[in-house]
Order: structure tokens, then C-alpha cells, then sequence
């Protein structure tokens, strides 16, 4: 290492740029969230190293990344952490989301399937209500209708996903419900309703 | 001097006698204080003065339009003119009933000096009514007779001042068609009452001021309390979430009407607008959140929208202004209308399908069609009853059996059956010109075509796709919305019920268990609230949600409050809780008026309206039976397609035995007598009724 990068390391740990670490992780954040985006753990250590936020030569670089990550979450309590179906970490920031936006994000990434399957479920436990299909050829979902009939094809097949079922309006429009939680009568009843029965009762 | 006491009251209520072209006022505050204003002065006007056996196109009956003392505030969504009359629809006897409008006329008609404008007797020629300030003339109508509400409206504007709000009435009107409107800026439209005005001979009015509305408290404390309003306000009908996932937002309902999001965008604006992402904390992009015309045409409607519009004093904007260059060319009429809900519905209703399906271009030209037909010809639709009461005489062929050949084949039927909105253009102008045995029997309202082409009236009661409530008059958000809690409500009025608070909380978008925390705080046990089609036996707390939701609809009507939007007890704040404010109403009244009531105290001067509303009803049908003569219930409301029993998952269906109960709770809940439904003496001596008492008594119609 040379003397001048030796030094500029030096005062960056020395006094408030010690403490701009974790604050300059947090912008990382910040920034992802008002573009809409969650931003990976990974995603983060590449943005820690790239702006030198490590002393150099450190012994385990990614280490200390990530304690400086944890000490960016426990310092900003807008900042909250989310396990993706495949076990990696996301992070947002509830200034720019809410939890429930975040975490179907962060679904998002475990493809089409887990997503639509959770965001059933939710749906049918929690409201209670089905799912429109068209639903997820929307913003934030996106995807294709070849790509989502694909996926309900391929969850008829799996065990895992058994409890997804569908129901069509009289309009006709297919809705999607968990029977785990909802009965089959009640989805069609709801569908219609929210299809057709409240666009006739304005 | 009493005016001086209080602030909010414009402080006159204007008479005028189209018979004796005289005209006088009287001391708002004096006379109608403990009734508010609206409706309320509404029904001690027609209690006072308009004995039982009259008819509305007698001269003798009035039309009251009455404000309340926040319309013409500041505060969020006071726009609204209530106006009451005994309705010409209502069947078999025509009783009292309220239509409301929008527009600017609210806002107008304090400015220029007055709470109410109280027409009776009937001119020997067509009139119409200039007010400006204290200068109330009535003019020559017969250059205007024969004209389009937008012709004469025009024509008004241009002698008055294009800032005149001018509510008018058209052909329909005019010919005493009882299914017909007045409508005033443009698209607001008050149903039923345009025929009552043209038994009057009278055409329009226009109305401007000068003057103000003076807020009796302090000013900071109200600029504070409009802030404080304005931050709880969801979209239109208070739906509280969006229509889809949103950075900002934990939950999202489809069929929210908070429809505007990053991405929609108003296309037909002369540079096209985006809505953005309508966080809830920013209070100056309320008015981009709901485009009605998207609710109901589907996606396709942004491409054409220009902007929203309304009432005075309303950030919601729930009127879609449309601009549609290809209905110009393709049915001669112009390209821009403007509306809201069933007004966006009035083409679009009449056809069971159309070639496109329900969200293509087709639904977007009939609804142009509509609009520009019906808000000139100054046709009603009744809640849409109108059309649905249409496709089932054509489908089910009673329109064959009871047209002769002739007139039947006058029809392009093949049109109507394709989904062609040029079939509209033979639809309406025959109603509003009573041509022909269609036109006519369709004018009448329901009840009355039950009546002409000897159909019982249970058939339309049994059906459940024709949401047929009683007295020639639909549901209006009952067992669908809201289980026993909808069907008490839809018991009361003499038409549709018009009540929003409870729906506007059933389909506010929240969880259900968010809904039972609120429902809890409220009215007292989170049974208030069930899930749509799981609905469970009835419980008080029902009764109670059932009588505030509709204390607060006539307090709303009695203030200018619209009830469309309140009352306002959740809101999009995740921070409080999704709570709203329950006391909203009493503290904008409080301040505005000086007269300083908490939210209970003025409830109780909801409930001396209701009351009233009740007493008239009962004295004007002369019976006290109102349990088994006025308060029924379609048989639809018992039964379910597939046999599906009540309180099974899946059903609205109600159980027979579990509605008597409701009935009881709702009856207890109110101090009515459980065996009539009629109010007790004591009841209507603890809301100062003594005088409506003893006339019941000496009427027997006290249980």
C-alpha cells in the first residue's frame, strides 16, 4: 500500500469518516429503495468495496463488510433486512417501502412460482379474498400470462402447491385462492363479487 | 339577534311562490337550528307545510333545496345540495324522499345569503329562477322550454355570468316523466325531482353570491382541523388502500377506487399527466388518486381522461372528464362528457354484452352516449334500475307481448342485442318525449310498469339479478355489502337508501382483522363486521353499525357533508392504526358554527331528522303497521342459486328467523315499538318531537 492510500485510510477511520461507513451503506439503501428496488447483501458488499468503505488489506474483507452492514441496521431503524426464499438477504428501507411491498420483492427473485403461491395465500388468509390472475401481469409482478400459466402448470404437478386453486367469473375472469383458507363456494362467491357484483353496485 | 350567535348558517331561508311570483325569507338559526340544514330543514318544511294526501306535481307540494352550515367552507367535501320532496317514483304512494346533487350550487347559494330555497305552487307559464344575493327574480322560461338541460344552461351562463352555478331541468323534466333529473354544473344530477319541477313550470335556476360563510372560531383552529380532515381522506367512497401493491402501502385492494399509481397516466390531458405514486402524506395529490371512468370501463379509459372534477371544496375529483375523438364522427355528438358511477353507467348499463367484452372501446362509446343523451334529455336511471328492469322485459320477452308489432319493430332490436350504442339514440329521447307505449312505461319507474303491464310485483321481488328492494326502488348497498347491518339499512327510506358510511367501510380495503379492531372501537364489539358471503347470526353491535350508518347519512345530508366520502373512521395511515375519526363531523361543526357539540351530542341531532323522516313517512302512509307495510323485504334476500344455506361460507343468503331478530335489535336500538316499528311518544318527546307526537296520536298512528 502506498503512504498516500495508507493515509487516506487513516482518516477515513479517524473521526466522523469512521462513522460514515455504516451511514454510506444505509445511502446504498436509501438510494435502491426510492428507485423502487431492494438491494441484496451481496449487492452490498460489491457497493462497500467499490467505495473503499474497508481498510485495505483487510484479512477478511467480507467480514468486516458485513459488520459494518449490521452496524448500518442497527443505527438507522429505518433500515430492516428480509430473508429471500433461497436464503439470501435483501434489505430496504421503510422510508421509501413498507414491509409487505419489500417482501414481494424479495420474493420476486425466487421466481414466479413461490411468489404467486404467497401472494395467494396471503390474500386468501388475511383480506380475505382470491386473486385476480391478471393481478401478476402487473406492476410490481410483470410477468407474461405465458409465463404465469406455465408456473400454474407446473404447481398442479407439485405437492408444495396443492392448496393453489382457481375459480372464473361469470365475466370471465379466473381468480386464484388457497384453499388452506378459503372454501371453494366462498372464492367463487368473493370473485364474483369483486368482478362483477361491486361494479353493479356502485 | 340569533344570526350573529352562530357562523357556518347563511343565516335566510328563501321562499318563493311560482303561483303569486312572491317571495319572502325567514330566519334560518331562528327556525331550523336543532334540524341543521339539508335535509333536515328539508323534512320540517314538508312536516310543517305539506299536509298528507298531496301528490308531488301538486302545486301545494314543495320542493326544498337546503344546504347545511359547512357547504361553502373549507371543509373537504361539502358540496352537496340535498333536496326534498314527496317523489314522484314511489310506489304505490308517493312519499317524501331526498335527491342530492353536487356541483357548484351548494357553494353558491350560502354565498349569496340563503340555507334553503323553498319552492312551491306552480307558474301559469314556464319560469325560470334568478338568485343573486338578495335580488330573486323569476323570468320568462318559454324561449328555454323545449331545450336540453345544456342549452338552457348555457343560455343562463350567458345572462348571469359564466360563475353562475345554473341547475336545470330537460325534456324529461319538462314532460313530467317521473324518471327524470335536474342536473346542475354540467353533469351533477339530482334523480327523481326533474318532473316535480316541471309540474312547477319550472325550468331552472341560477344562482350566484357575493358574500361568504363566516367561521365562528378561531381560524387557525379550523385551517388546522381541514388539514387534519384532509390527511385522513382515502379515494372516492373513503376506500383507504390502492388498487394494487404500492411502495407505500401495506395492504392494496383490486377493486379499490384509489386507482392512480406511477405509471397512469391521463391521456387524453392536453400534455399527458401522470398521476405518480400518490403516497397518502401528500395532501396535494388527493385529487390524483381516483378516475372513476377507469373503475368502471377498465384500462382502457386512462388513454381518454383529461382530469378529474367535482364538487366545490372536494380534493377527490370523482367526476372523470373523457375526451373521445372517434364518438364525434361515429355518432355525431361531442367528443368530451363528464361523470361519475352510475352516470358513467347510464349507456353502458342497458346492454347485457357488448362485441368487444365488458373493457373494450364499445363500453367506452356507450358510456359517451349515455352521457351526452341522458344529461341533456334530463333522463334518471333509478340506481341503474332503469336498465336492469330493461333487459329483463327484452330478454324475458315482455316487451314483445306488450308493445303492438308496430312500435316493436320501430326498434333496431339486432342492435341492442349486438352491443351497438347507436340503439341508445332510439332509447331515451322516447322516454323523455313519453312516446310510445315503451317510452312511457319506462318513465314511470318501476312500480308503476309493474302496475301498467300487470306485473306483480313479486316476480321482480324474487329475482335477485335485478336488486329490486320495495316501493319501485332498488337496493342500495344491503345484504351484499354488509349482511344484516345493509339489509336494516335498505328498511328505511322511501326510495333507495343512498347511505354509504356503512359500505364505504366494508369496502374501504383493509384486512378484515383491521376492520374488527376499528368496528370494535366504534360500535362497541368487533361482530359488527363480518366477511363478505361468511356472514354469522345477528348480533347488536350490527343494530348500532346500522344506526350510525345512517345518522351519519342524514347528518351528512343535514351539514353538506357527502356521504359518498364519510364518514371518515379509517383512514390510509398506518401510523394511526388505519384509524380514522369519528368525530370529525361535530368538530368541523363545531368550529364552523360556534355551537359546540361532541360527536354524541350531534348524533342526536342526526337522530331527530331520522326521526322526522319516520313521522312523515308514517303520518303520509297513515298506518302504524311500518314492520309489515313499509320496512319489507325481497324474497331474493332468502335464497341462494346453488342452496347454499344461510351463514354457510359462500351465500349473502339471510336466514328468516335471524332478520326478525335484526329487526328487534334495530327497532331497540332506535326506542321504536318492536310490534309496529313505530317510534314511541317518549322517543319522539326525548328529541323535542312533542308536537309530532301529539299529531301522530291524534292520527293513531302512536303504537
Amino acid at each position: 500500500m502506498t503512504a498516500k492510500k495508507m493515509e487516506k485510510w487513516e482518516n477515513g477511520i479517524a473521526g466522523n469518516e469512521k462513522e460514515s461507513a455504516p451511514q454510506t451503506i444505509a445511502a446504498f439503501v436509501r438510494k435502491a429503495g426510492e428507485e423502487g428496488r431492494l438491494i441484496s447483501e451481496s449487492e452490498i458488499l460489491c457497493e462497500v468495496a467499490g467505495a473503499n468503505l474497508l481498510p485495505p488489506a483487510s484479512p477478511d474483507a467480507a467480514r468486516e463488510a458485513k459488520s459494518l452492514l449490521k452496524q448500518a441496521l442497527d443505527e438507522n431503524e429505518d433500515l430492516h433486512e428480509l430473508t429471500a426464499p433461497n436464503g439470501s438477504l435483501d434489505y430496504y428501507s421503510s422510508e421509501f417501502m413498507t414491509e409487505a411491498f419489500a417482501r414481494i420483492l424479495s420474493l420476486k427473485r425466487g421466481g414466479p412460482r413461490q411468489l404467486i403461491a404467497e401472494v395467494v395465500r396471503q390474500n386468501s388468509a388475511l383480506y380475505p379474498r382470491p386473486v385476480p390472475l391478471d393481478t401478476f401481469t402487473q406492476a410490481p409482478f410483470n410477468y407474461s400470462s405465458g409465463e404465469i400459466l406455465n408456473e400454474l402448470e407446473q404447481m398442479r404437478a407439485d405437492e408444495g402447491y396443492r392448496d393453489i386453486a382457481s375459480t372464473t367469473t361469470s365475466s370471465p375472469r379466473v381468480f386464484l385462492y388457497s384453499t388452506l383458507y378459503l372454501e371453494p363456494d366462498h372464492a367463487a362467491m368473493l370473485a364474483e363479487w369483486l368482478d362483477v357484483g361491486q361494479f353493479e353496485n356502485p | 339577534m340569533a344570526m350573529a350567535k352562530y357562523g357556518g348558517w347563511a343565516g335566510k331561508v328563501l321562499h318563493v311562490d311560482l303561483a303569486t311570483g312572491r317571495t319572502r325569507t325567514e330566519d334560518t338559526v331562528e327556525k331550523y337550528k336543532d334540524f341543521l340544514g339539508g335535509t333536515g330543514i328539508g323534512y320540517k318544511e314538508m312536516w310543517d307545510e305539506v299536509p298528507p294526501g298531496t301528490k308531488p306535481y301538486d302545486p301545494e307540494n314543495k320542493v326544498i333545496f337546503a344546504v347545511g352550515p359547512l357547504a361553502g367552507t373549507g371543509a373537504p367535501c361539502n358540496g352537496r345540495t340535498a333536496i326534498t320532496t314527496l317523489w314522484p317514483t314511489c310506489w304505490p304512494v308517493p312519499l317524501v324522499a331526498t335527491g342530492h346533487m353536487g356541483g357548484q350550487f351548494a357553494a353558491k347559494l350560502k354565498y349569496a345569503g340563503y340555507d334553503a330555497l323553498v319552492i312551491r305552487g306552480k307558474a301559469d307559464r314556464p319560469v325560470w329562477l334568478s338568485i343573486v344575493d338578495q335580488q330573486v327574480e323569476i323570468h320568462d322560461a318559454r324561449r328555454l322550454w323545449g331545450e336540453g338541460i345544456r342549452r338552457t344552461t348555457a343560455a343562463i351562463n350567458q345572462i348571469m355570468g359564466p360563475e353562475t352555478a345554473v341547475a336545470a331541468i330537460g325534456q324529461a323534466g319538462e314532460n313530467r316523466v317521473p324518471m327524470s333529473v335536474m342536473i346542475c354544473s354540467v353533469s351533477h344530477s339530482a334523480g327523481g325531482i326533474g318532473s316535480v319541477m316541471g309540474a312547477k313550470n319550472l325550468k331552472a335556476i341560477g344562482v350566484q353570491g357575493t358574500g361568504s360563510v363566516r367561521i365562528a372560531g378561531d381560524k387557525g383552529e379550523w385551517e388546522k382541523l381541514i388539514k387534519y380532515h384532509l390527511s385522513l381522506l382515502g379515494a372516492n367512497n373513503q376506500h383507504v388502500v390502492p388498487n394494487s401493491p404500492q411502495p407505500w402501502s401495506e395492504f392494496y385492494e383490486e377493486r379499490s377506487r384509489w386507482v392512480g399509481s406511477k405509471g397512469r397516466t391521463w391521456g387524453g390531458a392536453p400534455r399527458p399527466i401522470e398521476t405518480g405514486t400518490c403516497d397518502p402524506h401528500n395532501l396535494n395529490r388527493i385529487a390524483y388518486r381516483t378516475n372513476n371512468a377507469a373503475y368502471f370501463m377498465g384500462e382502457i379509459a386512462w388513454q381518454f381522461t383529461v382530469r378529474g372534477n367535482g364538487c366545490t371544496s372536494c380534493p377527490i375529483r370523482c367526476h372523470t372528464i373523457l375526451k373521445v375523438p372517434s364518438v364525434s364522427a361515429k355518432y355525431g355528438i361531442p367528443e368530451v362528457a363528464q361523470n361519475t358511477c352510475s352516470g358513467l353507467n347510464m349507456g353502458r348499463a342497458f346492454f347485457k354484452k357488448f362485441p368487444d367484452g365488458p373493457r373494450g372501446m364499445t363500453n367506452v362509446e356507450a358510456s359517451m352516449v349515455g352521457m351526452h343523451l341522458a344529461d341533456d334529455l334530463g333522463v334518471w336511471c333509478n340506481y341503474s334500475q332503469m336498465q336492469r328492469d330493461f333487459q329483463k322485459l327484452y330478454y324475458e320477452g315482455y316487451i314483445k307481448k306488450k308493445l303492438g308489432e308496430k312500435e316493436f319493430n320501430s326498434y333496431s332490436w339486432d342492435k341492442y342485442e349486438k352491443g351497438d350504442p347507436a340503439f341508445l339514440f332510439e332509447i331515451f329521447p322516447r322516454i323523455a318525449a313519453k312516446e310510445g307505449e315503451l317510452g312511457t312505461a319506462l318513465g314511470l319507474g318501476t312500480g308503476y310498469l309493474l302496475e301498467r303491464w300487470s306485473i306483480p310485483e313479486a316476480a321482480w321481488a324474487k329475482d335477485k339479478e335485478l336488486s329490486y328492494w320495495k316501493m319501485g326502488h332498488p337496493k342500495h348497498h344491503s345484504t351484499e355489502e354488509a349482511g344484516q347491518c345493509g339489509l336494516l339499512i335498505n328498511l328505511i327510506y322511501n326510495r333507495d337508501a343512498q347511505c354509504h358510511s356503512h359500505s364505504n367501510f366494508t369496502r374501504n380495503g383493509l384486512p378484515l382483522a383491521v376492520q374488527k379492531i376499528l368496528a370494535a372501537e366504534i360500535w362497541g364489539f368487533p361482530e359488527a363486521v363480518d366477511a363478505v358471503g361468511a356472514y354469522t347470526p345477528m348480533h347488536p353491535a350490527k343494530a348500532k353499525m346500522a344506526k350510525w350508518s345512517l345518522l351519519r347519512k342524514e347528518l351528512h345530508d343535514s351539514l353538506s357533508l357527502c356521504n359518498w366520502m364519510g364518514p371518515w373512521v379509517a383512514s390510509p395511515l398506518k401510523e394511526r392504526g388505519y384509524r380514522g375519526d369519528d368525530s370529525i363531523e361535530s368538530l368541523l361543526y363545531s368550529v364552523a358554527t360556534g355551537d359546540k357539540k361532541d360527536r354524541q351530542e350531534l348524533d342526536l341531532v342526526a337522530e331527530r331528522i331520522f326521526l322526522l323522516h319516520r313521522a312523515l313517512t308514517i303520518r303520509d302512509m297513515g298506518t302504524k303497521e311500518m314492520r309489515t307495510r313499509h320496512d319489507t323485504i325481497p324474497e331474493w334476500v332468502f335464497t341462494d342459486k346453488s342452496g347454499k344455506l344461510p351463514f354457510s361460507k359462500g351465500t349473502t343468503r339471510m336466514d328468516r328467523t335471524d332478520v326478525q331478530v335484526a329487526i328487534d335489535m334495530f327497532y331497540d336500538e332506535l326506542g321504536w315499538d318492536r310490534a309496529t316499528g313505530t317510534p314511541t311518544a317518549g322517543t319522539y318527546r326525548k328529541f323535542g318531537l312533542d308536537q309530532v307526537a301529539a299529531d301522530l296520536g291524534k292520527r293513531g298512528l302512536l303504537p
